[in-house]
C-alpha cells in the first residue's frame, strides 16, 4: 500500500515539477511557421500549437500561403534576408535546394539530447533518408508519404480477381471493371483512376509505375540516373514499358482523366466510381469519412504493382527476374514503392534567434511525439499519414477512429510493406529538381498522353532536357548530391 | 395614347427580341453563379457523385462549408475581409483621383516633352540607380543625377527639336502595364523589402494605385474628350481656376466615366492575387488568397471555395448596385443643357 | 521633366500685385504640370527599378549557393534556350510545311502589293510607305505566318500562338457582346437597371475564383452539363483532352469574365450620345443601323479604341484561367506565354521567365506601337 502510493505521490512531484519546468520555458518567445493553407497540416498545426502556447508561454503565428506557392515563399524570404518565418512545414524533397542556400538548420544535436521524440520509433527510412541531408539532420518528421494502390474489395470480389501484383494485372483488373455500375447509381463507372493533370501529381504516379520496371537492387541503386555517370534512364525497355502501361491506364480511366488532379481522382474513388487508383496514405482515412465517402469498409490497400522484367542497365533491355538481378523479389515479382513527395517535415530557419530556434523545434518535436502523432495518424482532416513504427503496431487506434479491424490491418499492411521495403524507390532530391521533375518530365508526360508525342519522342525530349539542366549545373556537382541523396558518399 | 409613341421607341417583336437576348446573356451570366451559390450548400459526397442541380430534392443542402469558414477560419477571413476592402477602396480612389487629374492634363494642355530630354532623364535615373546599386548614399546619388540633368539640359537638351506628343505619354502609361507581373515580381519584393514594407497594406495600397493609373487616364481620357471644352472656357473667362473647373465642373459632368471606372479600378484591386501573394504575409492577406488557398494537396475544397467567393462578390454587387444610378443617361445632357 | 507645356487656352489671370494672388497665378500657369506629374512620377518611382532588375535576372541564372542567392550573368543563354533551342519548340510551335499557308500569305503580299501601289497611282510617293507602314507591314505578315503556319492538323502550336488565339478571338468576342449587351441595356426597357448590374457580375469575380468555377463546370464526370453532354452523345468526350476543346474552355472562361469589362466601359460612352440627334433622325426616317452606324457607333469609337487596346494588353497576360482550368494541358495546348514563364518562375528558373517575359514584352509593344500608329489617331478622329 505504502510503497504504491509513495510511487505514486513521486510520480505527481515528477510531472509537477516537469510542468512547472515546461510552464514557461518559452515565456515571452514569438515564432512565425509557415505552411499551405487547408484544412490539412495546418489544422493540426494550430490546434497543438495553441496547447504548446499554453505548457510553454511561447506565442505560434501560424502563416498559411496556398501550396502551390509555398517552396517560392520560403525560398524568396529566407534568401532575400527578409527572415519573416522562424520555421516552415515543408516537403524534405526541396532540402536539394534548400541546404546548399544555407537556409535550414542543423537538428542532429537537438534531435540526439531529445529524448522526448523517440527517434528510433520513426520508421527508418524517415529518419535516415527523408530527414537527413549530407549527413545531418535538418527536419523533423510529422507525415509519411509514399503511394500504393487502391481497390475495391466488392468489385473485385465480384470479378472473382486477386489484388493486382504486377501492372499487367492492374491493367487486366481496370479493363475489366470499367464501365460496370460501382455506385449503384445506375450509370458506368470507371475501371482506373489515376490523377494525370499537368502540373499536378503526374509525374509521380509515373515514376510510381517506373519504379518496378527500373530500380531492382536496393534503394541505393536509384531509379532516375545512372549513379555512374548521371545519365538518366530514360532512353531504355523499362522507360518504354512504364510510358505504354500509362498510357494503357487512360482507357480505362475518366474521359477527362487527363485533366485530374488528386483531389479529384480521391473525390471519385470515394464516391465509388473507381475500381482502382494509386495514391498516397490519404485514401484510407477518407474513406472512412461520412462525409467524403461511400466506400467505407470496401477499399483495400496493396503495394504497389511491379514487374517480372526488370531493367538491365548495362544494355538498356527488359531482362526476366533472376535471384541475382531482383534480390528483393515477392513471387518472382520485383516491387520497388516509391516515396513520393516524402512526407511533410518541420524545418528552422538558420537565421532565426537562437531562443525562437528552440522553441520551433520544441513545437516540432512535441508534434511528433507519439502522444500527438498516433492520434493525428488516423485523422483523415490532419492531412498526416502513419510514420512511426508504433502506429503501425497499435491496431485499437485505428480501430477507435472508425476503421474496420480487417480494413486497419490491410490498410497498415499496404504501407507497412511498402516502408519495409529495400527496394524502395527515392524521390529525386538534387538541386534543380524541381526542374527535372515538373518542367521536363511532366510537360513531356503530358503530352505524351495527349498524343502529341510518341513513346520515342517522348523518350527523347525528356532525355534532351535532363540532359541540359544536369550539364547547365555541372555533370559532376549534380552526379555528388545524387549519390549524397542515396545515402552513397556521404556515409 | 400609344400611337404618341416617339419613332425611336421599338415595336413589341423587337421588344420581345431584346429580352430574349438579355434572358440568354443572363442565363449565360447566372447558371455558373447559380452552380456556385448551390455548391456551397452541398457535402464533398454530393459535389464528387455527380451533377445534382436542385436543393432538397436532388441533394440535402448542409451548411457545413458556411460554418467551416465563417466558424473555424472566422478569424482569417474576416481580416482577409477587412484587408481586400481597405486596400481596394484607397487604391482605387487613389489611382482614380491621380488618373482623371492626368487625363484630364492629357485632353486639354499640349504637352511637347523633347525627346532628348527625355533620354537624358532616363539616362540619369538609369546612373541614380547604379551609384545606389554600388554603394553611394542614395541622398548623393540622386543630388548628382539631378545636377547632371540639369547641365545636360541645358547644354545638350537643347540640340534635340523633335518632340513627343500626349499620344506619346499615353501610351508609354499604359506600356507600364505590358510586362507580365510574375516577371517583375521578385524585383517588387526586394523593393518593398527594402522600403520596410513587406506585409502591409500600404505596400499594396502603393502597388494597386500603380499598376492600375495608367488604365485610370486612359479610360478617363475618353470620356474628358466628350465633354465640349465651351464650358469650361465661359468659367475661365470668369475668372475661375484651372483647379476649380476641374473639381467644380469637369468632374461633375463626367459622373458616368468617374463610376465606371471607379468601380473597375476597384474590382481590380479587389481581385488581384500575384502580388498580393508576394507582398503579404499574415497580416495583409487578402480574399484572393484565400481563394487560392482552398486548393490543397487534399485537391480543391469547392465547398469552402464556393463559399468565399460569394463572400467576395456580396459587397461588389453592393456597390454596384449603389452606384449604377450614376451610369445612367441624361447627366451629361442635361447638366450641359442647364 | 523639362518639358515646355503651354496651355491651349490664353493665360487668363489678370496680373495683379500681392504675394497670395501672385502664388494663384503661377499655380494656375504651372497647371499642366500639376495635373500629369504626380502620375508620372509614381510610376516612375515603383516601375523602372523592377523593369531594369527583371531585365537583368533575364540576362542571367540564379542559383542557391551557401547562405543564399546567387546571380550568375549569362548572356543571352535564356534567350537562345527558348527561341533557338529546348524550348523552342514549346514556344514557337512546329510549323507544318502546308500549300494553304504559302498561298494565303501570298494572297496578304500580294493585298499590301496592292495597296502600295494604289497610293503610288493616287500620287502619293512610295519612299513615305518605305518607313513606318512597310515595317508595319512585314511585321504583321511575319505574325500572320506565325500564327497561320501552326493551324494545320500535324502541326503544333507554341504558347507564342495560343496567346494570339486567346488575345485575338477573345478581345473580338468580348467587344462585340459587350456592345450587343451595352446597346441593349441602353434602351430604356424596364428591367435594365436589374440586367446592367447582373452583366458587371463576372468581373466581381477573382479570376482565379472564375477559373476554378470553370473547372467546376467543364467536369465531364461530376459538372452540371454531362447530361447535356450525354443527350448529344459525347459521354465518352471530354473537351478539355482534346487541344481545341480545351482552348475552347478557357476562351468561354475568358469571355465570361471580360465581357463585361467591355460592357461597362461602353455603357458610359453611350450616355454621351446627344440624345437629340438620335432622336431628330429617326424623325427624318433613318433606320436603326444607320442611326447606330452613323450617329450612335462615332460617339463610341474612342471609348472603343481604348478599351480594345487596354484588353489587347491584358489579354496578352492571360495565366490564371489555363493554369487552373487545365494546367496548360493537355500536353501544351492551352499553355499562354505568361503561363509558360510562371510554370519556369515556378521551378525558379527566374532567368527564362524574365526572358519569355521580355518578348512578350517585345511582341506586345509592336502589336501596341501598330494599333496606336493606325487604329487610335483614325478612331479619335484625328486623320
Amino acid at each position: 500500500m505504502i510503497t504504491k502510493s509513495l510511487r505514486w505521490w513521486t510520480f505527481l512531484a515528477l510531472v509537477l515539477s516537469f510542468s512547472l519546468a515546461q510552464q514557461g520555458r518559452f515565456q515571452g518567445v514569438s515564432i512565425n511557421v509557415l505552411t499551405f493553407t487547408g484544412p490539412q497540416i495546418a489544422e493540426p498545426l494550430r490546434r497543438h500549437a495553441a496547447a504548446f502556447e499554453r505548457a510553454t508561454g511561447a506565442r505560434v503565428n501560424v502563416t498559411v500561403v496556398p501550396f502551390s506557392d509555398l517552396y517560392q515563399q520560403i525560398l524568396t524570404d529566407a534568401t532575400t534576408g527578409t527572415n519573416s518565418y522562424d520555421a516552415w512545414i515543408f516537403a524534405p524533397q526541396w532540402m536539394a535546394d534548400f541546404a546548399p542556400a544555407g537556409i535550414m538548420e542543423d537538428l542532429t544535436a537537438r534531435v540526439r539530447a531529445d529524448t522526448a521524440i523517440q527517434w528510433n520509433d520513426i520508421a527508418p527510412f524517415f529518419r535516415e533518408f527523408s530527414a537527413m541531408y549530407g549527413g545531418k539532420i535538418l527536419t523533423i518528421p510529422l507525415d509519411g508519404d509514399f503511394q500504393v494502390v487502391y481497390y475495391r474489395t466488392d468489385v473485385l470480389r465480384q470479378l472473382g480477381l486477386q489484388p493486382p501484383r504486377t501492372w499487367d494485372e492492374y491493367l487486366n483488373i481496370a479493363q475489366r471493371a470499367h464501365g460496370r455500375d460501382m455506385n449503384g447509381d445506375g450509370r458506368p463507372d470507371f475501371g482506373s483512376c489515376i490523377a494525370k493533370k499537368r502540373n499536378a501529381q503526374s509525374y509521380w504516379m509515373f515514376m510510381s509505375i517506373l519504379g518496378g520496371y527500373v530500380q531492382s537492387q536496393g534503394t541505393r541503386q536509384g531509379a532516375f540516373f545512372d549513379t555512374r555517370n548521371m545519365q538518366p534512364l530514360v532512353k531504355n525497355q523499362a522507360f518504354a514499358e512504364a510510358l505504354r502501361v500509362y498510357r494503357e491506364t487512360t482507357r480505362f480511366g475518366p474521359p477527362d482523366e487527363l485533366n485530374l488532379d488528386v483531389g479529384d481522382t480521391r473525390g471519385l474513388f470515394t464516391s465509388g466510381r473507381c475500381a482502382l487508383s494509386i495514391d498516397w496514405g490519404d485514401i484510407g482515412p477518407l474513406s472512412i469519412d461520412p462525409q467524403t465517402s461511400k466506400v467505407k469498409d470496401l477499399v483495400g490497400a496493396v503495394i504497389l504493382p511491379g514487374s517480372r522484367r526488370v531493367l538491365d542497365r548495362n544494355t538498356g533491355n527488359l531482362v526476366s527476374c533472376t535471384p541475382q538481378l531482383c534480390p528483393h523479389a515477392i513471387n518472382g515479382v520485383n516491387h520497388a514503392p516509391y516515396a513520393a513527395f516524402g512526407g511533410w517535415s518541420g524545418g528552422i530557419n538558420a537565421k532565426a534567434s537562437a531562443p525562437k530556434k528552440d522553441a520551433a523545434y520544441a513545437l516540432f518535436s512535441y508534434m511528433s511525439q507519439p502522444a500527438q502523432a498516433n492520434k493525428d495518424v488516423t485523422i483523415g482532416i490532419t492531412g498526416f499519414n502513419p510514420y512511426r513504427i508504433s502506429q503501425f503496431r497499435d491496431i485499437q487506434n485505428w480501430v477507435a477512429a472508425g476503421f474496420s479491424e480487417a480494413g486497419a490491418r490491410n490498410y497498415l499492411g499496404a504501407i507497412q510493406q511498402s516502408l519495409n521495403s529495400p527496394n524502395m524507390v527515392l524521390d529525386l532530391r538534387i538541386p534543380k529538381a524541381q526542374q527535372y521533375q515538373q518542367v521536363v518530365l511532366d510537360r513531356v508526360l503530358s503530352e505524351y498522353l495527349a498524343g502529341q508525342l510518341t513513346i520515342a519522342q517522348a523518350q527523347e525530349q525528356i532525355h534532351n532536357g535532363w540532359e541540359e539542366i544536369t550539364n547547365a549545373e555541372g555533370r559532376q556537382k549534380q552526379l555528388q548530391a545524387y549519390l549524397a541523396s542515396l545515402g552513397i558518399g556521404a556515409r | 395614347m400609344r400611337r404618341n409613341r416617339s419613332p425611336l421607341a421599338p415595336s413589341p417583336l423587337q421588344v420581345g427580341l431584346s429580352y430574349l437576348a438579355l434572358g440568354l446573356a443572363s442565363l449565360f451570366v447566372l447558371f455558373p453563379l447559380y452552380w456556385l451559390l448551390i455548391t456551397s450548400f452541398k457535402l464533398p459526397i454530393d459535389v464528387n457523385s455527380g451533377p445534382f442541380y436542385l436543393p432538397w430534392l436532388d441533394f440535402k443542402p448542409s451548411l457545413h462549408a458556411w460554418e467551416y469558414v465563417l466558424g473555424t477560419l472566422g478569424p482569417d477571413v474576416r481580416r482577409a475581409y477587412a484587408n481586400t476592402a481597405v486596400v481596394a477602396l484607397s487604391s482605387a480612389l487613389l489611382a482614380l483621383f491621380l488618373g482623371a487629374s492626368a487625363a484630364y492634363a492629357l485632353t486639354r494642355f499640349q504637352y511637347r516633352p523633347r525627346v532628348g530630354a527625355v533620354v537624358l532623364f532616363v539616362a540619369c535615373l538609369g546612373f541614380v540607380v547604379l551609384m545606389a546599386a554600388l554603394g553611394v548614399p542614395w541622398q548623393v546619388a540622386v543630388g548628382l543625377g539631378l545636377a547632371v540633368f540639369i547641365l545636360g539640359l541645358q547644354t545638350l537638351g537643347r540640340r534635340f527639336r523633335r518632340h513627343l506628343s500626349n499620344d506619346d505619354i499615353a501610351l508609354w502609361l499604359i506600356s507600364n502595364r505590358i510586362l507580365p507581373p510574375v516577371v517583375v515580381v521578385i524585383p517588387i519584393y526586394l523593393l518593398f523589402q527594402q522600403l520596410g514594407l513587406l506585409d502591409t497594406r500600404t505596400a499594396l495600397v502603393i502597388s494597386y494605385t500603380v499598376i492600375n493609373v495608367p488604365i485610370a487616364v486612359w479610360l478617363m481620357r475618353d470620356y474628358f474628350q466628350n465633354i465640349p471644352p465651351d464650358i469650361e472656357e465661359c468659367a475661365q473667362i470668369d475668372g475661375a481656376s484651372r483647379y476649380r473647373i476641374f473639381w467644380t465642373i469637369v468632374l461633375p459632368l463626367a459622373a458616368p466615366g468617374l463610376v465606371a471606372t471607379f468601380l473597375l479600378l476597384l474590382v481590380f484591386a479587389w481581385n488581384e492575387y500575384l502580388l498580393a501573394l508576394f507582398l503579404s504575409k499574415a497580416n495583409s492577406q487578402t480574399m484572393p488568397l484565400m481563394v487560392a488557398a482552398m486548393s490543397g494537396t487534399r485537391g480543391t475544397e469547392w465547398w469552402y471555395m464556393s463559399v468565399i467567393i460569394i463572400l467576395m462578390i456580396l459587397p461588389v454587387v453592393l456597390l454596384a448596385l449603389v452606384l449604377e444610378r450614376y451610369i445612367e443617361r441624361g447627366l451629361i445632357v442635361g447638366a450641359v443643357k442647364g | 521633366m523639362g518639358e515646355r507645356v503651354q496651355s491651349k487656352q490664353a493665360e487668363a489671370v489678370p496680373r495683379r500685385e500681392g504675394v497670395w494672388v501672385r502664388l494663384v497665378a503661377w499655380l494656375e500657369r504651372q497647371a499642366p504640370a500639376f495635373f500629369l506629374l504626380p502620375t508620372v512620377l509614381v510610376i516612375l518611382a515603383f516601375v523602372l527599378f523592377p523593369l531594369v532588375g527583371s531585365l537583368y535576372s533575364s540576362l542571367s541564372r540564379l542559383r542557391f549557393s551557401d547562405g543564399g542567392l546567387e546571380l550568375s550573368f549569362v548572356g543571352l543563354a535564356n534567350y537562345r534556350k527558348v527561341l533557338l533551342g529546348s524550348e523552342q519548340v514549346h514556344f514557337l510551335g512546329q510549323p507544318g510545311a502546308t500549300g494553304w499557308v504559302v498561298g494565303v500569305m501570298g494572297l496578304l503580299v500580294l493585298g499590301v502589293g496592292l495597296v502600295v501601289y494604289r497610293r503610288y497611282r493616287a500620287g502619293r510617293p512610295v519612299w513615305v510607305w518605305l518607313g513606318q507602314p512597310l515595317l508595319g507591314g512585314l511585321l504583321l505578315l511575319g505574325f500572320a505566318w506565325l500564327f497561320l503556319s501552326r493551324l494545320w492538323p500535324g502541326t503544333h502550336m507554341g504558347t507564342l500562338q495560343t496567346t494570339l488565339f486567346y488575345v485575338l478571338v477573345g478581345t473580338a468576342l468580348q467587344y462585340l457582346l459587350g456592345l450587343g449587351l451595352a446597346l441593349l441595356c441602353a434602351e430604356r426597357l424596364p428591367g435594365t437597371r436589374f440586367f446592367r448590374v447582373l452583366f458587371i457580375l463576372p468581373l466581381a469575380i477573382t479570376p482565379i475564383g472564375v477559373a476554378y468555377m470553370f473547372r467546376m463546370l467543364t467536369d465531364t464526370g461530376k459538372g452540371p452539363l454531362v447530361p447535356l453532354w450525354e443527350a448529344l452523345g459525347l459521354g465518352g468526350f471530354s473537351w478539355v483532352n482534346d487541344p481545341w476543346g480545351a482552348r475552347l474552355a478557357v476562351l468561354i472562361g475568358d469571355v465570361w469574365q471580360w465581357t463585361p469589362f467591355a460592357f461597362i466601359v461602353l455603357l458610359a460612352a453611350l450616355q454621351s450620345v446627344p440624345q437629340e440627334q438620335v432622336e431628330a433622325a429617326a424623325v427624318d426616317g433613318a433606320s436603326r443601323w444607320q442611326i447606330f452606324r452613323h450617329i450612335i457607333f462615332p460617339y463610341l469609337l474612342p471609348a472603343s479604341a481604348t478599351l480594345v487596346l487596354i484588353r489587347l494588353i491584358e489579354g496578352f497576360k492571360i495565366v490564371d484561367l489555363p493554369n487552373i482550368l487545365t494546367n496548360g494541358g493537355p500536353g501544351t495546348a492551352t499553355e499562354s506565354i505568361t503561363l509558360h514563364a510562371y510554370f519556369a518562375w515556378r521551378t525558379l528558373d527566374i532567368g527564362t521567365a524574365a526572358a519569355l517575359g521580355f518578348l512578350l514584352l517585345l511582341l506586345v509593344s509592336l502589336a501596341t506601337s501598330l494599333y496606336a500608329a493606325w487604329v487610335l489617331p483614325r478612331a479619335r478622329g484625328q486623320v
